[in-house]
This record gives C-alpha cells, structure tokens and sequence, in this order.
C-alpha cells in the first residue's frame, strides 16, 4: 500500500474545500476546519497500474490575522497551492505559503491551482502573474469547482511526481 | 600478557630510524621517554585495531548479556532469530538430539496442556450454562433477540472488562498509516483517515498548550471508548479501547513500540508513504487485540450470589418461622375470643403447649359444641382437648331456647326475655295459648310469662262454627222490631252453631260469647233508632236463650246508626241495616297464678 500525505494550502475564500469534495472520500465534516484546523481527505489515484492513496491535508484557509499551523505541513508529500484567480492577495499568499511550506518539508512536488477559471470576467492574473510563477518549480493548473475542470489533473500530476521524486530535506 | 604481544613492534621501530645522528637522540629518548612511548603506542595499536578481541569479548559477554538482558528485551529480540535459525538447523541436521534434549520436559507439557485445555473446556461449559440459564444470561438473549445483535456480542457488552477494539500503527511525521489492526466483527475502512486526523488532533494540541518538545495527546475518552497514544520517535502506536484499559495494556503498548523500532528501524527511516515493509509487523499488532471479560470477578460475585443465597434464605426462614408463630399466636387467640364470647360457656382453664391446646371449664348443655370450631382452628382435632362440666346459664339467648323447648312453642310464636319476664308474640294453636296460659311453673329465669300478644288460632271446625254464626243476619221490616216468622229457622242454625263452639271451646280453657248488635236504617231519630236496635237486639237475645244459648254469655246491644254496615245502593244499605248481627268472642279463662304474679 503506497500512501502519500499532500496537504491543499491557500488564503481564505480560494475555495480549496469546494474544489476537492466531490473528488475525495471524506468522513469529517467541514466544521474541523474551524476547530482542528485541518480536515482530512482520501483520494485514490491509478499511476502506472498501482494505486497510491492520496491522503489529503486540507488546511483552514490562511487569513489576515491567522497563520496555517506549520505542523501540519511536516512529512507533507506533495503540496496544493490554491489561488484564486479572482483575487489578486491570493496570489501573492501563495508565494509566502511556498516559502513557509519550503522551510518545512523542503523541495516537494507542487501544484499551483488557479481557481475559479470559469469566472473568466473577473479573473485578474495576467502573463506577467504567469512568468513570475513560472520562477519555482510547481506545476501551475487552471481549476474550477464549478465545472471540476483540472481536479483530477492536478491529483494525477502529484501522484506521479510524489512517487518518483526522491524526497528533499529542508 | 597484552604488553608482551605489543612491546616487539616499537623497538622494531625505533631499529629503523635512518640517520646515526638520530640514534643517539632515540638513544636518550628511549632511556628517557620509552616506558611512556611504548604505552603510548600499544594504546595507539589498540585504538588502530579497535575490533574486539575474542578473548576480551570472552571475559566479558556473560556480564554484558546480564546486564543488558536486565535492562530491556532487545537482546532477546535480537537474539531471537538467530537462534530460531540455530534450532532448525539443528533439528533438520540431527533430529535425535533436540528429541532428547527436550524429552524431560515435553511430557509434563503436554500434560499441561491438556489440562488447561481442559479447564478451560469446562470453564467455557459452565460459563455457557450459566449465561444460557441464569436470569441474566435470558435477559441477554431477550436482548439480543430485541435488538438483532449477536449474543456473543451482548455478552461481550456486559461481561466486559475491556476490549481493544482497533489498535493504529502511525507514522510519526506523515501520519500516514502503517498498519492497523481491528477486532473480528468490527468494520473500519477508514484507518488512513483516522491516523491522519489522529496526528492532526495530536499536533493541534500541542501547538494549543505550547508543550516543550514530546509533550504529546496520550489518553482520550469518547463515550465509551478509551484512545491510548504511546508516541515513540518515528512512530505513534494509538488503541482504541472499550472499557476500563489497565495500566499492562499501556505498557503493551510501549514494548510493541519499541519492537517496532528496533526491528524495523531501517524501514521506518526510509518510509516514502509505502507500507508494505510493516505487513510483517501486523501479528504484533493483533497481540496487541485484547478481550477481557469479568472471569475474575465472576468468581467473586459467585462467592457473593453464595453468600446472599444463603443470607435470603436464612431471612426467608426465619420469615416463615415469624409467619407461623404469629399465625398460631393468631388461632389461639381467636379461639379464646370465641369460647369467651360463646354463651353457656364458662372457660376457667386454658393452656397450650406447641400446637397442643387443653381448655376446662363449664358448659351450658344447650350451647353449641365448640369442639368442631377448635379443631377447626387448630387444624387438627386431636390436638384440641376439652373438658366441660355441665351448668345452667342465665344468659338470655339461652333462657329463651330452654323456655322455647319446655313450651315446644310453635315457629309461629317468637320469645323475647326482659328481665325475667318471658313475652310471647305471633301466634298459636288455642290448645297451645290455653296450655301455657295456664301454666303455673315456668322454665328457668324465667318468673313471669305473657302470652297476651299471642293471638291463638282456631281449630278448622271452630272456626267454621263462628263463621256460620257471625255472617247470618236477621233482617226486620222498616220500624218493626218482630223478626219475620222465617227468621226461625236461621235463628236455630245460629243457637245450634253457638251451642257446640260453646261447649267445644270450654275443654280447651276457653269462654266463648255471643254478642248480639242490633241496627236500623237512618230514617227517623238516632233516640228512636237507639230504642228500636235495642229491642231488636232483645227479642232475639230472648229467642236464642229459648233455643239453648246460655243467658250468661249472651248480651244484646242496640248499636241505632252509628256503626252502620255500608253498602254503596243507599236502598240495599237501609235494608241490611234493618237487622240482627253476630260476634263470637273467645277469651281465655282467667288464670289466678298469673293474675297474682303480674300484680
């Protein structure tokens, strides 16, 4: 049994909780989110005919005054970087939350998602957001809840980059 | 002896030194400095070389296996493999020899095994009678039945002591599972879920109460449910208990622990999220799987349900006692009321030995036998012995049933005593009211007699006679006081009549008299109706004495109109009323002992 521990970050209101739920087993309810802080998820991936079990770290959402717990981001496999596309400080948390999961857990396989895609007349990242992006290796996606578009990807994509990466210590 | 196996090598060196300058300087050196060099250089040598020399281990391996056997289990742990291996080899290289080694103690083994198997066969037999008859073991199968859940089940949920229903292998960083291990009936898919979120809650509160490093969530309630954590470096072992966990289960956990790390310190350091290498580590973890039942307190409360049995029949005992102490306290007594109660019987003596009762005393011949009712009460007749001597009682119930017999009084009369007088109501036979109304001696207690409110019955053929005399009527013409020449012959039939209730009723202490009551119609006046019914009533008064009735008891009144016979034709009235009637009185002949008594 191949296990991953990927934990889903990202400023209040990016809607990572709403992207992953219809995609992930899940016996906890959201209310852990605003007492434990974090709720936790299972997704089972097919890579290469073996099946890895995603075990899925949603952490409350970052805000102003509250920081995410960093214990929760120790032994973290892979990472989920949410951001929503319609909110350009989402954008920027997103880079402060790469340097404080970094400092943890070090180099680990990464995914930008870009949410609410289907919000297309609000969305504000423009090519200079992509370049400056495109500066650290995570792998950047273009998801929605609404449609569920890029989900499975981004899953996919971790659990194939989890399970050849030779883990980097901080 | 290690400095004599060292020592060659530095003179050799020192031998070496090229130039002859230098000698002379070693020359000294070694005079000054050799002992210290040649120390210094078995010391270097040592350090050089510095696996162990087999003879040192020697000296030492039995002290080191003590003491670190004493200090923990990783000696055997790591021990144990090898001589696992040791053994087979040994066993398939020369089988004979392991067989007679292990000869002397194989038998009392298998001996011992039998008879616990044994024991616990029975143990098992009697705990299934006990659970299947006892009321407790019915009320768990209602139960089970109601509820559909298995009775080895609800067994389980009341003879519990406690039970480790899951126990969660997780890995310390990650908390990813490692291995999970649940009871036999118990689905739990989720058990990457609850590590992670368990290692989640771990952090949480530590993070939240800001404890040093180590510091970490260790015992949890949840109903009924216990969760021991016993965090070690790189992994956490949790379980999850029902019921009370006893502090060896904590210590279970904490040896299965650090088994683990030691065992497997090489896959732990390199988990990638793959669990596979820790598969080999599940039976320990389903050691870890415990069921302990009430088996112990079992004893105890068996002992007590002893006890009690003995206690609640030593009550019931001595409640029985109680009851029939007071049950017969209860009969004697009732018994005593009743013979005190009874009329015409007088109880001067009575005594009871167990349920044996004696009574002596007086008793009325005319009271009932109580013999009947004692027996009745005692339950058994030939306990109850009793002698009565014969008396006469003045009680007034008795008085009138003796006075009833002596004057075989008719049902038709009943007696009533006041004081000592007897009165005498209903009625009676006039031979019967003539015979005790002439009585001069009266039963006992008994000083007057009044038999005055009985009315005495005539015989049949008196009683014909009287009704022959009493509705023959003489009837007259309107103002005339001469009967009518036919009137001659009622008049015969009346004299004749009157003539033998006359001379019959004289034998039976009775005189019997003739009234004769003259009437007229309401013309004319009431002096004049007085006259005429008064001469009507004389003639046939004169009539009658010239046919036999004697003077004496004849008397004629006129009675005129005022009490006439009534009739509704006024015409029919008037005639009717123009006549002669007849009573017939009958009264006792005058008793002279009962006149002078009632004075």
């Amino acid at each position: 049994m191949i296990q991953k521990k990927i934990c889903m970050v990202g400023l209040f209101g990016t809607g990572k909780t709403c992207l992953v739920q219809q995609y992930v087993h899940s016996i906890f309810s959201t209310k852990y989110h605003s007492t434990v802080g974090v709720k936790i998820d299972r997704k089972v991936v097919q890579v290469d005919g073996a099946s890895v079990t995603m075990v899925l770290w949603d952490l409350a959402g970052r805000d102003a005054e509250q920081d995410i717990s960093v214990s929760y981001l120790r032994g973290a496999h892979g990472i989920i970087y949410v951001v929503d596309g319609t909110r350009r400080e989402s954008f920027d948390q997103a880079f402060e939350l790469r340097e404080l999961a970094q400092a943890t857990v070090g180099e680990v396989p990464s995914v930008v998602a870009l949410n609410k895609t289907d919000l297309k007349d609000q969305w504000i990242l423009g090519p200079l957001d992509d370049s400056a992006m495109a500066a650290h290796p995570w792998h950047r996606l273009r998801t929605s809840a609404k449609t569920g578009e890029g989900v499975e990807a981004a899953f996919t994509w971790l659990a194939q980059h989890t399970l050849n990466t030779e883990r980097k210590q901080p | 002896m290690q400095n004599d196996r060292v020592s060659p090598q530095p003179i050799v060196r020192v031998a070496e030194e090229p130039e002859a300058k230098t000698g002379e300087l070693s020359e000294l050196r070694e005079i000054l400095v050799g002992s210290e060099r040649r120390q210094l250089e078995a010391l270097r040598q040592r350090l050089d070389s510095l696996a162990l020399d087999p003879e040192e281990l020697a000296e030492h391996l039995p002290e080191a296996i003590a003491l670190r056997a004493g200090r923990d289990r990783q000696l055997a742990r790591a021990l144990a493999p090898t001589i696992e291996t040791a053994i087979t080899e040994s066993v398939r290289r020369n089988p004979q020899d392991i067989a007679t080694a292990i000869f002397p103690v194989l038998g009392p083994a298998i001996r011992k095994a039998i008879a616990e198997t044994m024991a616990g066969l029975i143990n098992s037999i009697n705990r299934a009678i006990e659970h299947s008859l006892s009321p407790r073991g019915i009320r768990w199968r209602i139960e089970a039945w109601r509820t559909g859940i298995p009775y080895a089940q609800i067994v389980i949920k009341h003879a519990l002591i406690y039970r480790v229903e899951q126990v969660f292998l997780i890995h310390a960083e990650t908390g990813l599972v490692l291995g999970h291990a649940a009871a036999p009936n118990l689905a739990v898919t989720d058990a990457d879920l609850i590590s992670g979120m368990l290692t989640a809650i771990q952090d949480f509160v530590g993070d939240s109460f800001q404890q040093e490093e180590g510091g970490k969530l260790r015992t949890f309630s949840v109903g009924e449910l216990t969760v021991l954590v016993e965090p070690g470096p790189q992994a956490v072992i949790a379980a999850v208990v029902r019921g009370q966990a006893p502090e060896s289960l904590l210590r279970k956990l904490q040896d299965t622990l650090e088994t683990l790390h030691f065992q497997f310190a090489g896959p732990l350091a390199a988990f990638d999220g793959n669990a596979t290498p820790f598969e080999a580590f599940r039976p320990m973890l389903e050691d870890c799987l415990e069921t302990v039942l009430t088996t112990d307190d079992r004893g105890r409360a068996s002992r007590t349900t002893h006890w009690r049995a003995w206690a609640v029949a030593l009550a019931l005992l001595t409640i029985v006692l109680a009851v029939l102490a007071l049950r017969a306290q209860r009969q004697w007594d009732d018994a005593l009321a009743r013979l005190r109660t009874e009329p015409g019987i007088v109880l001067v003596r009575a005594d009871r030995a167990g349920a044996r009762w004696r009574f002596a005393g007086l008793k009325d011949p005319l009271a009932p036998d109580p013999s009947s009712a004692l027996a009745q009460l005692n339950g058994d007749s030939t306990r109850v012995e009793a002698r009565w001597e014969p008396y006469l009682s003045l009680d007034p119930k008795l008085v009138v049933e003796r006075a009833r017999r002596a004057l075989t009084a008719p049902p038709t009369v009943a007696l009533d005593l006041r004081g000592d007088s007897l009165i005498a109501r209903g009625s009676a036979s006039m031979p019967w009211v003539a015979r005790v109304g002439a009585l001069s001696v009266f039963p006992p207690g008994v000083s007057h007699f009044d038999v005055s409110g009985v009315e005495a019955v005539l015989p049949t053929e008196f009683a014909a006679l009287k009704a022959t005399v009493e509705t023959d009527r003489v009837l007259f013409d309107a103002g005339s006081a001469t009967p009518t020449p036919t009137t001659r012959g009622l008049l015969v039939r009346v004299a004749g009549a009157f003539g033998r209730l006359h001379n019959g009723t004289g034998e039976m202490g009775y005189r019997v008299e003739l009234a004769i009551v003259g009437r007229t119609d309401p013309t004319g006046s009431d002096a004049t109706n007085k006259a005429l019914s008064q001469q009507r009533a004389d003639v046939i008064r004169a009539t009658l004495i010239s046919l036999g009735v004697p003077a004496a008891v004849a008397t004629a009144t006129g009675i005129g109109t005022t009490s006439p016979l009534a009739l509704p034709n006024p015409a029919e009235a008037a005639r009717i009323n123009r006549s002669v009637s007849f009573l017939v009185h009958l009264r006792p002949v005058t008793n002279p002992r009962k006149q002078g008594g009632s004075e």
